[in-house]
Order: structure tokens, then C-alpha cells, then sequence
């Protein structure tokens, strides 16, 4: 009796952990469909997630209010997709040039901001965090509630971008034109659509998302601003786009496989086993690269991504 | 609404493309001025103390010799990866490998063990050749998947990083861990490390190893046979097939020996700088050489120049940050927007704003 009351409070614990681990890369990752949907690999959501943490952090520490803080991440979400899209869509730059150097400029911009607005302040600073919001009979359930609906708020408004965007690629005008400029930009343009617009909402898209990824690490993961919050989560979010083949459920999927990966090495760091931590801790990106290899059938990408259109 | 129109005829010719570039230098530095002004320092003194320090003082341009050495490498096996089409980002991971087999290599020749007694002289050709053959294996998984089976190349090769950062940190906390000690390996016996260039100067023997292979390059690249189908292989594959050039061996060839180069680099920074393996000791070097060998032109040459730059900066940073306690991140972003703009720079090459009043370039009309 005792094993069994051992095993479900380790699988509970894990799972929900599991879920509280996807959240920020699933928004992430959403961001990113969109961004590659139109033909842009958008390497910098990494750097964006950043700054988004960056500024969300400042604004809820500044004004105490946590949605203000969230609306801060996207706000720097979006002015960095302003930047970056002039430089994939308009200067026609190689996009994964861009995008790994304006990481490295995101990195050293975030940790000068962050001295600058620690230089009157005193002291580690410490933001309020979203609290948990159990939703009313549902959480009740036994095993599958804690699980599922005993989280902050901003795991359940994931889940609804996660249909949401479903909803708008596979079932709207806009999604449909998206997902043609990205797989055939010279027909699209053809047929009247403007190629332009499209990736730039798509690059905008991905940036407003990955500055509200990395307003949810802070916001509900770790409380403050640190350089290392981010540290990788964005590359986690690309490779979950490949693996769940460009699809949002299929990339809710992958972002709980993720999580799981990642939740299972810090349960497994409190019990004491024989397996390195690093193992688990490399099998998301060792599927990742299995998955990217070749081996096992071609990735179905879109079909212009990474190739930057010009009319002539 | 278009903002932006063609000029008439693009502005390529050498003296243009020059110009851009330091325009997007001296526009870099001009906004990294501007970020030393909330920390009360003066731009034109903090900029003449930063690189003052680091080229005009003997021990400080030792330090950026140091530095350089693994920028160059990496920057090097940045030129062949890319010049050959091989969108390689693995450069991090690849100096976690050659730096762990290095140390693998270094820590047999202790007291006890089965190398030790090795003379200097024959222990530095076998670090070379392992930490040439660990990067070469690690970045040729990568190159093999591209080249036989169509992988992606860019997503696979970020992944790799992660999984050598990892294989480190279990290296430095199992089986190469320091007895009792942090997660790191025993110090290096002191007949490994390389050689200092002079007497009271940091640098060693690491940059003669980085020139050495700046030189090899270049002639492999741009003097060889194999060079030539790399690189042809790079600017247009289907042509380069056509021409009986074999795309997938010499992408295979360019990813090894771009690992391997890699690789070396970490070897240079656990015998010339570290004397041990440190978990994370790479901290994004893998990174900067690859933004190096960018604003290098993907040139040996340029490589060997924006590496010294780039450390130099580097080095002058880290002294302005202890002595006026001014952040050293303003020079990262320096370095990365000094590329971006040229990046920008070169579509301000062929188009250019248009402006109400300006005549529109049309076609016969010239500018």
C-alpha cells in the first residue's frame, strides 16, 4: 500500500510538473509555427525570450501589477520582431545569421538593462508571482486534477493559444494565405497576395509570443530576472516546432514531452538513482536530433523556409 | 506606400563594399557610445582606456592574444563549414569536445599513468590529433546526416551543443571529476601547458597553433583543388553536381575539418588558459568566433583580423568593467551590431530610401 501511495504522489508530482515545464516552451513554440508557416526560421526567439523576461520582470516589479508585466514582455516581444523582421523579410538577410547574432546582442543588451535598472535599487529584487488558480470541481478530481487544473492562470491561457492557433492556420483566410506564401511565395504573390505583409506577421507573431514566453518564466517560473533564464528554452521551442511537424497540437505534444524530460530529471535529483541526470536531461535533444537527421523519413517543412523571396 | 526602391545599379564595387563596413563599425561604436552615458563615463575616454588596454599595453595585448587564439580557430572552422554550404552552429559543442579530449589526453600523462614522461614536444601532435579527431567525429554525425540522409543541418548542429554541454558536465562530475572538489578535473600536470610566447606576457603558443592553421586554410580553400570544389559546392550545388563536383563527400569533409578546427580551440583554452576541464568553461566563445569570422568576410585573412579585434575587445572590456566598474555587455553588443549593420548595410547597397522629390531611377535614366 505504502509503494503505491510512494508511486502516485511521484507520478502526480512529476506530471504536473510536466505541465508547469511545457507552458513557456509551448508559447513559444506557437509563436514560432507561425513565423516559419510563412518562410522565416526565427533563430532569435531565443534572444526575444530574453528580453521579454527582461522587461516583464521590470515592468510587474515597477508597477506591481503582473498582467502589466506580461503586457511588458510582449510589448519588447514586438518591437524586437520589428527589428528582426526588417532584417529577415525586408534586408533579405540570411535568417539564420540574424537570427543566432541577435541572440548574442540580446544577451549583452539584457544584462546591461538589467544593471542599469538595478543601479538605484538595493539588493536582490523580488517580483510577486502569479499564485495558483485551481479551477473549481475540476481540480477536484482525484490524480488527473492536480495534474491539470491546478495551475496559474497563464498555463490555461496557453492551452487556448494552443487552439486558438490551430483554429486560425488550419481554419481562417489568413492561416491558409500564410501557410501558401511559405510554401510557394512566387504563386502566392502571383495570386494576388502580398508576401511581405504575410512574413512580417509571421515574424511578428513569433516574437510577441516568445517576449510573452519569456514574461511567463519569470512571471510564474522563477520570480525574478536572471541572464540565465532563458538559457536554451528558445532552441528547446524551435526544435518543438520541427518535432511536432509544424502543427500546434502536435506541438502541444511535443512541448509535454519536453516538459516531461525536464521535470523528470529534477524528481529524479531528489530520489537517488544510478542514471546521470545529464542522460535525461540530453534525451530531448537527442530526439530532437534524431527527428531533424534524415533518418527517419523527411521532416515535411515548408517549403521556402529559410529562403528570403524578392520579385526578381 | 514602398519605402524602400531600387537603386538603379547596385553599389558593389570593392570601395563600397569597404565603406559599408566601416560605416557599420563606426555606427556600432557610435550607439555603443551612447550606452556608456547612463553610467557617467565619457564614450571617447571609455572607448581610448578599452582599447588602449588591450593593443597598446604589452600586458594586455598579451591577454588578447589569449584570447584570439580560439576565436581564430573557430572562426577559421566557421570559413570552411559555411563557405561550402554547410550551416553549421555547433562551434560551441565542437570546443567542449576538443577541450575534454584534450584534458583526456593531457591527465595520462600524469605521474602513474600510461603517457607519463612524454616530452612536450610529442605529447602537443597527439592533443592536436585528438581533440582534430573527437570535433571531426562530433560535428561529422552532423555532417553525415546532412550529406547522406538530408537532415537539417542548423537545428541538428544547435542541438549538438547542448548535448556535448551535458556530456561535459557528466565528465566533470563522474569520471573526470577533481577528488572532493567542484565539478571540474584535477589541474593539468604543468609539463601540458602550452608554452608562453615571452616571459611576463600571457600569450602562448596558442596563436602560433591558430596562424598555423590560418595558413592552412587558406591554402586548402583557396589554393587547392579540393578547396575550389568546397567552395563551388557552397556558392551552387546543383551546378557544382553537374560540373562532376561530389556535394555530399566534400560537405561530409567540410563539416569534419570545421569541427575539428572547433575543437582545437577548446584544446588551446584547457592547456593555454583553464589547465583543467571546467563545466560550462566555453560560455559562448563558440558563438563570437562564428560573428568574428562574419565581419572576417569568410576570409583566413579577414578571420585572423576580426578575431585580434574581437578579443581585444573582449580583453578591454573585462579591464573597464574592474577598473570603472562599467558594464562589459555594451561590448558584446557591439561586436554583434558591428555585424548586423553590415548585414543591413548590404541592402542599403541596393536599395536606398525613397524620399518625396527625388526623382524615381526608372530603367535608361540612370541614378
Amino acid at each position: 500500500m505504502d509503494v503505491d501511495f510512494a508511486l502516485t504522489a511521484f507520478l502526480t508530482g512529476w506530471l504536473a510538473a510536466t505541465v508547469r515545464l511545457a507552458g513557456p516552451l509551448l508559447l513559444a513554440a506557437l509563436g514560432e509555427l507561425f513565423a516559419e508557416r510563412a518562410g522565416v526560421l526565427n533563430i532569435g526567439i531565443e534572444g526575444v525570450m530574453l528580453l521579454g523576461a527582461l522587461v516583464a520582470w521590470w515592468a510587474a516589479w515597477s508597477t506591481g501589477s503582473l498582467w502589466l508585466g506580461m503586457l511588458g514582455g510582449m510589448a519588447a516581444g514586438l518591437t524586437a520582431g520589428g527589428f528582426l523582421g526588417f532584417m529577415y523579410v525586408t534586408a533579405q538577410a540570411s535568417q539564420v545569421v540574424v537570427g543566432v547574432i541577435f541572440n548574442i546582442f540580446a544577451l549583452g543588451l539584457a544584462s546591461y538593462a538589467y544593471r542599469l535598472i538595478l543601479g538605484g535599487a538595493s539588493g536582490a529584487q523580488t517580483a510577486v508571482m502569479f499564485s495558483v488558480l485551481p479551477i473549481p470541481l475540476l481540480s477536484e478530481i482525484p490524480f488527473l486534477g492536480p495534474i491539470l487544473f491546478r495551475h496559474t492562470p497563464l498555463v490555461y491561457l496557453t492551452a487556448l493559444v494552443a487552439a486558438g492557433a490551430w483554429f486560425v492556420l488550419r481554419r481562417t483566410s489568413f492561416g491558409l494565405n500564410l501557410r501558401a506564401v511559405g510554401e510557394n511565395p512566387r504563386a502566392a504573390d502571383t495570386a494576388g497576395l502580398d508576401v511581405t505583409a504575410y512574413r512580417y506577421a509571421g515574424v511578428l507573431i513569433s516574437c510577441v509570443a516568445a517576449g510573452a514566453a519569456g514574461a511567463y518564466l519569470v512571471l510564474a517560473q522563477v520570480g525574478q530576472f536572471r541572464e540565465t533564464v532563458v538559457s536554451g528554452q528558445g532552441f528547446i521551442a524551435l526544435a518543438i516546432v520541427i518535432f511536432g511537424r509544424w502543427d500546434p497540437l502536435r506541438a502541444a505534444i511535443a512541448a509535454l514531452i519536453f516538459g516531461a524530460a525536464d521535470a523528470l530529471q529534477l524528481t529524479l535529483q531528489i530520489f537517488t538513482s544510478g542514471v546521470p541526470p545529464q542522460l535525461l536531461l540530453a534525451l530531448p535533444y537527442l530526439v530532437t536530433i534524431l527527428a531533424m537527421s534524415g533518418l527517419i523519413g523527411k521532416a515535411d517543412q515548408p517549403e521556402s523556409l529559410m529562403v528570403p523571396y524578392s520579385r526578381e | 506606400m514602398r519605402i524602400f526602391e531600387r537603386r538603379a545599379a547596385p553599389a558593389e564595387g570593392a570601395a563600397a563594399a569597404a565603406l559599408s563596413t566601416a560605416l557599420a563599425i563606426l555606427a556600432a561604436l557610435a550607439v555603443g557610445g551612447l550606452l556608456f552615458l547612463p553610467f557617467g563615463a565619457d564614450p571617447f575616454s571609455a572607448y581610448a582606456a578599452l582599447f588602449g588596454e588591450s593593443f597598446l599595453t604589452w600586458r594586455g595585448f598579451g591577454f588578447t592574444l589569449l584570447k584570439a587564439a580560439p576565436l581564430i580557430l573557430i572562426g577559421l572552422g566557421t570559413v570552411v563549414a559555411w563557405r561550402t554550404g554547410f550551416g553549421f552552429l555547433g562551434f560551441e559543442g565542437c570546443v567542449m569536445i576538443g577541450a575534454a579530449a584534450a584534458t583526456w589526453v593531457a591527465l595520462m600523462v600524469r605521474e602513474g599513468q600510461i603517457l607519463a614522461g612524454l616530452p612536450f614536444a610529442a605529447f602537443l601532435p597527439l592533443a592536436i590529433l585528438a581533440s582534430l579527431i573527437a570535433g571531426g567525429i562530433w560535428s561529422g554525425i552532423v555532417g553525415l546526416f546532412k550529406s547522406r540522409f538530408g537532415g537539417n543541418e542548423v537545428i541538428t548542429s544547435l542541438m549538438m551543443n547542448y548535448v556535448a554541454l551535458l556530456l561535459v558536465q557528466y565528465l566533470v562530475s563522474g569520471p573526470l571529476r577533481e577528488p572532493g572538489g567542484l565539478p571540474q578535473s584535477p589541474r593539468l600536470p604543468r609539463e601540458t601547458w602550452l608554452p608562453q610566447l615571452f616571459d611576463g606576457m600571457r600569450a602562448n603558443a596558442g596563436i602560433l597553433i591558430a596562424l598555423a592553421a590560418a595558413l592552412v586554410v587558406w591554402a586548402l580553400l583557396l589554393r587547392s583543388r579540393i578547396g575550389y570544389e568546397m567552395v563551388v559546392t557552397g556558392l551552387n550545388p546543383k551546378a557544382a553536381r553537374f560540373g562532376g563536383v561530389e556535394v555530399g563527400r566534400r560537405q561530409f569533409m567540410a563539416a569534419c575539418l570545421a569541427g575539428g578546427l572547433a575543437a582545437m580551440a577548446g584544446m588551446v583554452e584547457v592547456l593555454g588558459l583553464h589547465h583543467r576541464l571546467i563545466d560550462g568553461m566555453s560560455g559562448g566563445v563558440g558563438f563570437v568566433g562564428m560573428v568574428a569570422a562574419l565581419l572576417g568576410k569568410l576570409h583566413p585573412l579577414g578571420v585572423v583580423i576580426a578575431s585580434t579585434l574581437y578579443a581585444g575587445m573582449t580583453v578591454g572590456a573585462d579591464a573597464m568593467q574592474r577598473q570603472a566598474g562599467l558594464p562589459s555587455s555594451i561590448v558584446f553588443m557591439i561586436q554583434s551590431l558591428i555585424v548586423l549593420f553590415i548585414l543591413a548595410g548590404e541592402f542599403f547597397r541596393r536599395y536606398r530610401l525613397r524620399l518625396p522629390g527625388r526623382r524615381t531611377a526608372s530603367a535608361g535614366e540612370g541614378v
